[in-house]
């Protein structure tokens, strides 16, 4: 998305990014990102909070008739949860034992070879 | 304003170490992300109360033959698609997020507002807050090679936007 963003603002249209993976997008570097401190996968609010979804929404429209330069990121104030535990979860290392590693290397190779044929075929 | 400092713990999630670091405990080469020192940047020349504003999403169409694209899915590969789409805004379309890595440990997936903004998009256009949408919303596929993102898959968005006289765009992966 962020190469997406970037070509798009080049070539004269103005971008916001709504997303969760902080380091991710501005490692990319983009013109103007709305940051939520939510799991991957809640861009754009919280699930059935329509408040919670508009007022994120408002955030990056106002983002993007205000940003004074580019590389301009705004956190969202919203909370997942009061309690930030978790976000200790996501790739959580200390879960992995021996045999899960194997397990989820077995299941990564027939995942990519499902890819592989899946964009061949298309 | 309180005294108590955040737990240490309470800081934006490191994704690519920890990416880095689960691929390598697997015996996997790590991935490299795009990065760029500098970005571009075009002011909103239009009032958003005028402007004509598009969404692009990662998000997947339901494909009845692709196996379980559900809030439980596991990571389904499948799912996938290689090529830019585009789709009628005013058709409830139904997106689905299981072919990418979202946190699976805390989020269920079953509100697609909560990864696809377009009924807040269409709010904000009657609200008077945004001028109009373009008939269609993208589809930005999420490949892997960066390649093919920057000479296919990025010009593609680009010239759908032109086509629809976008004035602004609103990006969001899931």
């Amino acid at each position: 998305m962020g190469l997406a963003a970037r070509h798009l603002e080049a070539n004269g249209i103005p971008t916001v990014i709504m997303g969760c993976a902080k380091d991710i997008v501005e490692h990319c570097g983009v013109p103007r990102f709305l940051w939520s401190d939510f799991p991957l996968g809640n861009s754009a609010g919280k699930p059935f909070d329509a408040d919670s979804q508009a007022r994120t929404l408002e955030l990056a429209l106002r983002l993007l008739e205000s940003a004074p330069a580019s590389r301009t990121t705004v956190q969202s104030p919203l909370r997942w949860r009061e309690d930030a535990s978790w976000k200790r979860d996501y790739l959580d290392l200390s879960t992995l034992t021996p045999e899960k590693i194997a397990e989820r290397r077995k299941e990564f190779d027939e995942v990519k070879a499902v890819a592989k044929s899946k964009r061949e075929g298309t | 304003m309180s005294a108590v400092f955040a737990e240490d713990h309470d800081v934006p999630i490191p994704y690519m170490q920890r990416t880095r670091e689960y691929y390598l405990a697997l015996g996997f080469r790590p991935y490299r992300w795009a990065h760029f020192v500098e970005a571009p940047f075009t002011p909103l020349r239009v009032p958003l109360e005028r402007a004509r504003v598009t969404l692009i999403t990662t998000a997947a169409p339901f494909q009845p033959e692709a196996g379980d694209q559900g809030p439980r899915a596991p990571y389904n590969a499948g799912a996938k698609f290689y090529q830019v789409y585009s789709a009628p805004v005013d058709d409830k379309p139904d997106l689905r997020i299981s072919h990418v890595g979202y946190d699976r440990v805390n989020t269920v997936p079953e509100d697609i507002n909560a990864y696809f903004p377009l009924t807040r998009l269409q709010e904000a256009v009657a609200a008077g807050r945004i001028g109009s949408l373009t008939p269609r919303f993208h589809g930005a596929p999420t490949n892997r090679s960066h390649r093919v993102t920057m000479e296919t898959d990025v010009p593609e968005l680009l010239r759908r936007c032109r086509e629809d006289g976008a004035d602004a765009a609103v990006l969001v992966p899931s």
